[in-house]
């Protein structure tokens, strides 16, 4: 009886990762085919040849956007958990008096529907002229990620010990050195959770992208939006793309998941 | 007082985050509650007053946009049910299936989280695919998966169908994409159950299915609380996934979609501000009250 | 060097608790001072005020002749030995012993200097590259304390910097903080809950209950003539005999037994807290005490001596001051079987032949028999 429940333990969870990892099978298959051998009734057969040519036709389309990714990625993960990072310092080991009233404040930047800010976040961002380019773009994600890097830092420096504070204050820091000279060099292990997941975030964000790109600054959410929605363009091209486009974030996840999963953990507040 | 001194500079440090935070959060929630109220139309900011105008358009059946809205209130509820429901049973039993430890665990979990890395644009362009409801020789995706195992009564329209539950199908990639989430949530609550106690349990002669029911189960209601907000205002903020997966369809429109539209290209500014504000509303239905528990557990602790 | 005066201090935290509640203080410049007290008495909140890491409610610290009492921790020449010893995780030994000097900005090649000074009397040269971790306790403990050394500062403060370490350990470790003292010299306020700590290792102690200053003095007159019913309780180890007994007529008596009353209490007549220490008896000897028999209960061997345990016939003294000494939350804490008669433990040197059961003549002291107030709890004699 117990052998038989924990094969079917096994049985269920391998037919898990097969639901789970259908729709990469899709992908790849499709995006290795070459063009005759695309069409829509044949989905689920293997290649008969291994084609790169969906890669090649479409990455020109998308290189671009792939550029613009990277510069829009890079700097916000940065900036947003230096920024955090001060924040989640302050709000947990320097704390003045109402700061444990303005945390949930901010911690509600988190969850709120970027609808009820989009409208005046536009007409904002074409006022001072950031719209267009990927300067407002990056601006917009660095402000819309200080709630959860701040969170994840502030959850982090919770754990460290007040004495250690105490011995710096002590030793004649104040707030700044104590930051610089005692906090920042423990975390690490917070920077590189904070960091992935706002990588993470800006690289996979549509709405903000396309609200305020214009073309040549277009993420490549939307340029891969704009291959998948276009007219006539070939099944294996559009699911190179979308391999494409998931490579980078795929691979963090791969080589750094281990902190991916406590960004996502932190998200849901010690639940 | 030279007591400022002590926490200034921290206050000093963190003020720019909030200041910045109060207005790209709060003031543009204040400055769309306020266009709401106006009439402005046609891509024309005006800042009357038109008081609850735009908001009884939205619920008047009688009018085109109370019309769509109906629809969308209809869809975004279902879609919820299906995609939160769908979401909370089957991370729930992963988690279950994990938790006493199983050869190539990372693995498993590994394979169950990994489309919270990817983009919902991309996954909506494969799943629009899966869920292609072609028939005859142009019978493919899941359809065509179902017909091959001989399950053909499970073939469906998908979120073409006119069933008017279009939008279930949508739940689909949706649970796809986050169930592995839900899955560590369980995982986390049910891990950290102290040892201590099972093995109390045991010793007083429970068998392991009865020490899950009458130990860790009680202690899973935190965490379920948690996924279940979690899930609920992500369903009610989702776009990306259903504006890629067929944007002008009205059978799966939810009202995020609705506000894009008709703010972005019909112009109705005062409209869309007001069903943005709906939505608004409806996530702090559910997230004000978890961040108040959050808040005072942690502060009790 | 520094002394340090406290005068009328008072910490009052939010939600109305006084931990801390008009003490007054005065350590002489270089002297080393212990405050002592059950946990929660408010010792390392008032050490946290001297350190400038609490605000003061109420009430002026001085440091020297300066008034500290609203300068921050950056500000104070003091340094301070904690209980975790808060070594920062990712800078070397050198770096630790040495940051403090670099927050004052103290040039490098006098920094260097001393740190090395330091960690040779510490002998801790050969671990000045590793970090906090790859330390043991020992070794964490000496980098801690030589951390508040290097600096050079008017006073060191220590919070139960021995708690963490194991007994064996803790011992020799006291000795070492003596010598210390006796080579620097520096002005030091100590803080433990342990009062053999404080009996063994300060010049002078200060007892604390519930935020209140007991009694500040010499460990031997704490010991000899403690001013009430706590500080006599919680000084000495086994605690002093407690119980209740009524003076009349030059005599108190209890149980059963009479005994001459202390000078004090001759023509008194009232009920009161008789204490006798367990080092108060002798076995009967023809010295002219007063003798008591009684049954040994129990008899605890220790080698060279023993500790004989009877019962009287006489209830347990069950007052708040004795809860408080003994650490128990109410009379249920301290007993694992509910019982409401006195007992008694004495000491006595092992070749007095004593065994449970066997009636024991014992001789009382009658120079050190102790009374006190049964409300107040204040020495009487």
């Amino acid at each position: 009886m117990r052998a038989a429940l924990v094969v079917g333990k096994y049985v269920a969870l391998l037919a898990f990762v097969c639901f789970f990892l259908m729709p990469v099978y899709v992908m790849v298959i499709t995006a290795l085919k070459d063009p005759a051998q695309v069409s829509v009734a044949r989905m689920w057969d293997l290649p008969d040849t291994v084609s790169l040519d969906g890669f090649r036709a479409v990455w020109p389309k998308l290189q671009n956007g792939f550029v613009n990714s990277v510069l829009l990625a890079v700097p916000v993960s940065v900036v947003s958990a230096l920024l955090g990072a001060a924040n989640g310092f302050v709000l947990s080991k320097w704390r003045f008096p109402g700061a444990d009233f303005v945390f949930p404040l901010i911690l509600f930047g988190m969850f709120i529907p970027y609808q009820s800010v989009l409208i005046p976040m536009v007409q904002l961002m074409s006022t001072v002229g950031l719209q267009g380019g990927l300067d407002g773009l990056i601006l917009v994600h660095i402000i819309y990620g200080l709630p959860i890097t701040t969170l994840i830092f502030r959850s982090y420096f919770t754990g460290i010990s007040d004495e250690l504070i105490d011995a710096a204050k002590v030793d004649g820091a104040g707030m700044l050195r104590t930051f610089l000279y005692v906090a920042l060099p423990i975390a690490p292990p917070a920077f590189a959770v904070a960091m992935i997941w706002q990588f993470t975030s800006a690289w996979n964000d549509f709405l903000f992208g396309v609200m305020l790109t214009s073309t040549d600054y277009w993420p490549i959410t939307v340029a891969l939006n704009n291959i998948a929605g276009g007219q006539q363009v070939p099944f294996h091209q559009v699911m190179a793309s979308a391999l494409l486009a998931c490579v980078p974030t795929l691979l963090v996840y791969v080589l750094l998941g281990r902190f991916f999963m406590r960004g996502l953990m932190a998200g849901a507040l010690k639940g | 007082m030279r007591r400022i001194r002590r926490w200034a500079p921290g206050l000093l440090l963190v003020a720019p985050s909030l200041l910045v935070l109060g207005i790209f959060v709060y003031g543009f929630m204040g400055w769309t509650l306020r266009l709401s109220l106006t009439s402005s139309r046609r891509r024309d900011i005006n800042w009357d007053y038109v008081g609850a105008e735009n908001y009884r358009e939205l619920a008047d059946e009688t009018t085109l946009t109370g019309q769509r809205f109906a629809i969308d209130v209809k869809n975004i509820v279902i879609f919820t049910l299906a995609f939160v429901v769908g979401s909370l049973v089957v991370g729930f039993f992963l988690a279950l299936l994990l938790d006493r430890g199983v050869v190539g665990e990372s693995f498993f979990r590994g394979v169950y989280i990994f489309p919270m890395a990817i983009s919902f644009i991309a996954i909506a362009i494969v799943w629009r695919w899966l869920l292609n409801n072609g028939t005859g020789d142009q019978l493919t995706g899941l359809n065509k998966l179902f017909s091959l195992a001989g399950l053909d009564f499970l073939q469906s329209d998908w979120f073409k169908s006119d069933s008017g539950f279009a939008i279930a199908a949508v739940a689909l990639p949706a649970g796809w994409a986050l169930s592995g989430y839900v899955m560590a949530l369980f995982l986390a609550g049910m891990r950290g159950v102290p040892e201590d106690l099972r093995e109390a349990a045991r010793v007083d002669g429970a068998r392991e299915h009865q020490v899950f029911w009458h130990v860790v189960r009680p202690m899973l209601l935190p965490v379920t609380m948690s996924a279940l907000v979690i899930l609920v205002h992500i369903s009610l903020k989702t776009f990306d996934l259903i504006y890629a997966m067929d944007l002008k369809s009205l059978k799966i429109d939810t009202p995020a979609l609705f506000m894009w539209f008709t703010t972005f290209e019909g112009g109705f500014f005062g409209s869309g501000a007001a069903i943005a504000t709906l939505l608004l509303f409806g996530v702090s239905l559910v997230i004000i009250p978890y961040i108040w528990y959050s808040v005072r557990a942690e502060r009790r602790s | 060097m520094a002394g340090i005066r406290l005068e009328r201090v008072t910490k009052r935290f939010r939600g109305g608790v006084v931990a801390v509640r008009d003490v007054d203080l005065d350590v002489a410049p270089g002297e080393f001072m212990v405050l002592v007290g059950p946990s929660g008495c408010g010792k390392s909140t008032l050490l946290r005020m001297i350190a400038g890491l609490e605000p003061v409610s109420g009430g002026r610290i001085f440091l020297g002749e300066k008034d500290v009492t609203d300068h921050l921790p950056q500000e104070r020449d003091v340094a301070m030995v904690f209980q975790s010893y808060a070594l920062y995780p990712r800078m070397s030994v050198r770096r630790n012993l040495g940051f403090g000097l670099r927050m004052r900005r103290t040039a490098r090649v006098e920094r260097e200097r001393r740190v090395a000074e330091v960690a040779s009397v510490l002998g801790l040269e050969h671990l000045l590259d590793r970090r906090p971790g790859a330390l043991s306790g020992g070794q964490r403990q000496r980098v801690a304390m030589g951390r508040a050394i290097v600096r050079e500062p008017k006073a060191f403060l220590m919070d139960e910097p021995l708690s963490n370490l194991d007994a064996k350990l803790r011992v020799s470790m006291r000795a070492q903080l003596s010598l210390l003292h006796q080579r620097l010299g520096t002005t030091t306020v100590y803080v433990t809950h342990d009062q053999v700590e404080a009996m063994t290792l300060g010049q002078r102690v200060a007892v604390l209950r519930d935020g209140t200053l007991q009694q500040y003095d010499t460990p031997q007159n704490l010991f000899r003539h403690p001013v009430n019913l706590f500080v006599a309780a919680f000084i000495g180890s086994p605690a002093m005999n407690l119980v209740h007994a009524s003076v009349s007529g030059g005599a108190v008596s209890f149980a059963g037994t009479r005994l001459p009353a202390p000078s004090a209490l001759s023509d008194v007549d009232r009920r009161v807290v008789l204490g006798i220490r367990p080092t108060g008896f002798s076995p009967s000897a023809d010295n002219g005490w007063p003798t008591l028999e009684v049954v040994p209960e129990i008899v605890e061997e220790l080698g060279d001596e023993r500790y004989v345990i009877f019962e009287l016939d006489a209830p347990r003294v069950d007052t708040e001051a004795v809860h408080a000494a003994l650490e128990a939350q109410s009379a249920d804490d301290a007993l694992l079987l509910p019982e409401n008669r006195a007992r008694f433990t004495v000491r006595l040197p092992a070749d007095v032949p004593v065994s449970v059961g066997e009636p024991l003549r014992l001789a009382v002291n009658p120079e050190r028999l102790y009374a006190f107030d049964q409300d107040t709890g204040a020495a009487l004699s």
